[in-house]
């Protein structure tokens, strides 16, 4: 048990960087706004999608209280919770109990397995109350404050809170850990990669799909409605999961009868928590190792193929060129994060044409009046501009290097071409993105040829305008320093800068151009001013790109 | 101390036969110094000494413990040393060596008596504090010999532990190794540095191709048809 606590304790600390933390606000002292700032914008963008979430639990209640089991919130909210548990959960646990760096450590250790993995378990099992604490908690104080139930329900509450991720995870858990076993998921681990995140669109894509076809008029009673009418399904997932029930009985039963179903669950989830351990005791390590091999073909390649291999002469930006792409295709993390946003959001953007056809005719057919049309035109390039410009290839394109970045500050190609093959790589990943959407646009909004021919001339010349401006944040401040080619992109401040940046420019855009309406000049002298303006903020830019590059890989040190 | 019998381990399904049938046998109370050029298998021997992969075929005994059978024993036997320091970067140096302490059941009086005792030695007391982030990679792998040495283990393993050492550090750690042989326990450590080997070592195996090709005393394999220095004797064993 010491043994337990120790392991646990530096695996918080670890998890958390709780020592990192304290290190960097005593020892080093810089860039101490980041972790506020990422602080502040979970916070509101969190806030927003909870209230609107509470909103809709207090018409899941308003429901039960008509049905005469006003509990039917709080079994509603731990539904949804365990299964958001368990989806998010299937991902943490496969890496961190099989991806993990720290597994060399420890292996080696006097530990035994079910020790390891419990503590992966309940550092994954804290993580996750960042999502559930905002799922719970509203429907507890709901029916706290709307019942009444007493000091006990507070008290339990807190223990069936704190507990709720226990089930979902270890059935994620029981189910990775036998996968482990019969595969060796470390070969096709790319693989794995790329289906997860083909799952994720879909979901997503999905979950869009029917928020869209939520009908007009009071959202509450829609909730309402579907809530009366699929009451079946809640009990249904009720018996499956019976520890739902429990848990939410022990909340809303007072008394004795409380605190029985109260034990009754905490029983469970110790039950299944020992089940968990002993299971790992058995096959963690098992598939533990015999995952560690990595396969390395070792052909020798004859003369030929060397030769071939090595193309001949090339100038220094097509071959650095060459490099970013194969990089980036090689690996399914950048090349989901880049191409899956750039494919889907013009998707989602333009989903309510598909989802609801009439209305939406109507509105297309309006567009399409001749005094509509240069803002279709415009508006048109305002989504490309944001389309294409939503991938994180440029403004982490140094960022990618991490350690091999000293390669680049080694070579004999200056950091002007080196950005340039950047520049190259991220506006021809940006072309796919202006590509799709623009088709989209011809399809949806019918524009005639001319104009479509003019959205992608504004297109190619904003996003180039972007891409350099978001090269230049990379330049700036390149996050070098990374273990897992993930945390390059996903945990990289400098993704959120680009979509600000983004944003700023397509305010801009917006105010000039209803500047340029008000001032009567005719559509075509707004599309060649926006297309000089656009054209010398680039050539401006890429001055100041080519200097600051100059002066950052002399400068930089990994 | 160490009893390896026909031990066999492949990759890629049997593609690569990085250890084939190796026999091995260390005393206790010697330093043994593992050779063989790069690729020979030394570190997969080695990590299937300590439990990070798992052998195809045969049996790996340590201080009397079958490292399958009774893997926590024969763990708390080893202190391990890889090739590359791996630490928990997001640890200071202290922490880090509290956590190793703890996880061998060291007494607390003897933890920080051990633990000053080393960072002293290597010259780490005013990093002690830092993140092991902020660390060079000598730094690094002074930590981990450090953590390694806390518990005073019976069989003490290294992978190539002299690589990005100072020659200040590395004289150190050749004392170290003496001093803890001296003590009763017993060095395994692999190395590619002949002259380490030569100096050092009471024991020395050669390995090429995933074999045990040469193993005795300096003396011992000098003899033979083998003469001259090690040097000779390892390029002339390991040509082909
Ligand atoms: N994880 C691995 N997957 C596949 N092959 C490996 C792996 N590790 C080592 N090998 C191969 O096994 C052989 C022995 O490697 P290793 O034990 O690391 O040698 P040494 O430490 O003596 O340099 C080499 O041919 C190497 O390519
Ligand atoms: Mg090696």
């Amino acid at each position: 048990m010491k043994q337990f606590i120790n392991l646990l304790k530096i695996s918080l600390n670890v998890n958390f960087g709780i020592s990192a933390l304290r290190y960097r606000f005593t020892k080093e002292r810089k860039r101490l706004w980041e972790p506020v700032l990422i602080f502040l914008s979970i916070i509101v963008g969190g806030g927003s999608i909870t209230a609107f979430y509470t909103m809709i639990l207090q018409n899941v209640y308003m429901v039960g209280l008509v049905l005469n089991s006003p509990e039917i919130v709080i079994i509603v909210s731990l539904i949804i919770g365990q299964f958001t548990v368990f989806v998010f959960g299937i991902m943490y646990i496969i890496s961190a109990f099989y991806f993990s760096n720290d597994i060399n450590i420890l292996v080696p250790l006097p530990l035994k397995p079910y020790q390891v993995l419990g503590c992966k378990f309940i550092t994954i099992m804290i993580n996750e109350y960042l999502i559930l604490l905002p799922l719970l908690v509203p429907s507890i104080i709901i029916y706290g404050t709307g019942i009444k139930p007493g000091i006990a329900y507070w008290f339990k509450s807190v223990f069936i809170i704190l507990l709720s991720p226990v089930i979902p995870l270890i059935i994620a858990s029981v189910f990775v850990l036998i996968l482990m076993r019969l595969v060796n998921i470390r070969k096709s681990k790319d693989l794995l990669i790329v289906i997860g995140t083909l799952f994720g669109v879909l979901l997503s894509l999905t979950v869009n799909y029917y928020t869209q076809k939520m009908p007009d008029g009071d959202p509450g009673q829609f909730v309402q409605n579907l809530v009366s009418s699929r009451i079946d399904i809640i009990e249904m997932i009720g018996e499956k999961f019976p520890h739902v029930i429990w848990s939410t009985y022990s909340l809303s039963k007072t008394g004795l009868e409380g605190f029985i179903y109260f034990g009754l669950t905490i029983i469970v989830f110790i039950l299944a928590f020992a089940f968990l351990l002993w299971l790992g005791n058995q096959i963690f390590y098992r598939g533990l190792l015999s995952g560690q091999e990595v396969s390395s073909r070792k052909k020798r390649l004859s003369p030929e193929q060397i030769n071939r291999k090595t193309q001949g002469a090339s100038s220094p930006v097509t071959a650095l060129f060459r490099r970013e792409w194969k990089l980036f295709i090689r690996t399914p993390i950048y090349a989901l994060n880049g191409l899956a946003g750039m494919i889907m959001v013009p998707f989602i953007l333009l989903m309510p044409v598909f989802t609801r056809g009439e209305e939406m005719q109507d509105a297309i057919s309006l567009i399409r009046q001749p005094q509509f049309i240069a803002h279709a035109t415009l508006g048109s390039f305002g989504l490309i501009l944001f389309t294409a410009s939503v991938n994180i290839v440029a403004c982490t394109s140094i960022s990618r290097e991490g350690q091999t970045f000293c390669i680049s500050k080694m070579i004999l190609v200056a950091p002007k071409h080196q950005v340039a093959a950047k520049l190259l790589h991220g506006m021809s990943i940006s072309a796919i993105g202006i590509a799709v959407t623009l088709a989209l646009v011809a399809i949806v909004l019918q524009l005639p040829l001319l104009r479509l021919l003019i959205v992608l001339i504004l297109g190619l010349l904003g996003n180039l305008l972007l891409n350099i401006l978001n090269l230049i944040i990379d330049v700036i401040r390149p996050k070098l320093e990374w273990n897992n080619p993930q945390e390059a992109v996903k945990q990289n401040l400098n993704g959120f800068f680009s979509i600000l940046l983004t944003m700023v420019s397509l305010g801009c855009l917006a105010g000039l151009s209803v500047f340029l309406f008000d001032m009567g000049l005719s559509e075509w002298w707004i599309y060649i001013i926006l297309g000089v303006i656009a054209g010398i903020l680039s050539l401006l830019s890429l001055k100041v790109l080519f200097t600051l590059a100059e002066k950052a890989y002399k400068k930089l040190e990994i | 101390m160490v009893k390896i019998t026909n031990l066999s381990k492949s990759y890629n399904r049997g593609a690569v036969k990085a250890v084939d049938n190796l026999n091995l046998h260390v005393k206790p109370g010697e330093i043994f110094g593992f050779l063989g050029p790069n690729g020979a298998g030394k570190t997969t021997t080695i990590k299937m000494m300590v439990g990070l992969l798992n052998p195809d075929q045969g049996s790996i005994f340590i201080n009397d413990y079958d490292n399958q059978r009774d893997p926590i024993a024969a763990k708390r036997s080893i202190g391990y040393v890889p090739d590359s320091p791996e630490v928990y970067d997001r640890l200071t140096g202290l922490e880090y060596l509290d956590f190793m302490a703890n996880v061998y059941e060291v007494s607390p009086d003897e933890k920080k008596k051990r633990i000053s005792y080393f960072l002293e030695m290597f010259d780490l007391v005013d990093a002690a504090n830092d993140l092991i982030k902020s660390y060079s990679h000598g730094m690094k792998q002074k930590i981990v010999l450090t953590g390694a040495l806390l518990h005073n283990p019976a069989l003490w393993i290294m992978d190539e532990p002299m690589v990005g050492l100072d020659p200040r550090s590395s004289h150190l750690l050749k004392e170290l190794m003496r001093e803890h042989c001296d003590r009763g326990n017993t060095v395994f450590f692999s190395t590619h540095i002949l002259e380490v080997a030569e100096r050092l070592c009471d024991r020395i195996g050669i390995i090429h191709k995933g074999k045990l090709i040469a193993i005795g005393t300096l003396e011992e394999l000098r003899h033979g048809e083998h003469a001259g220095t090690l040097e000779n004797i390892f390029l002339e064993l390991t040509e082909q």
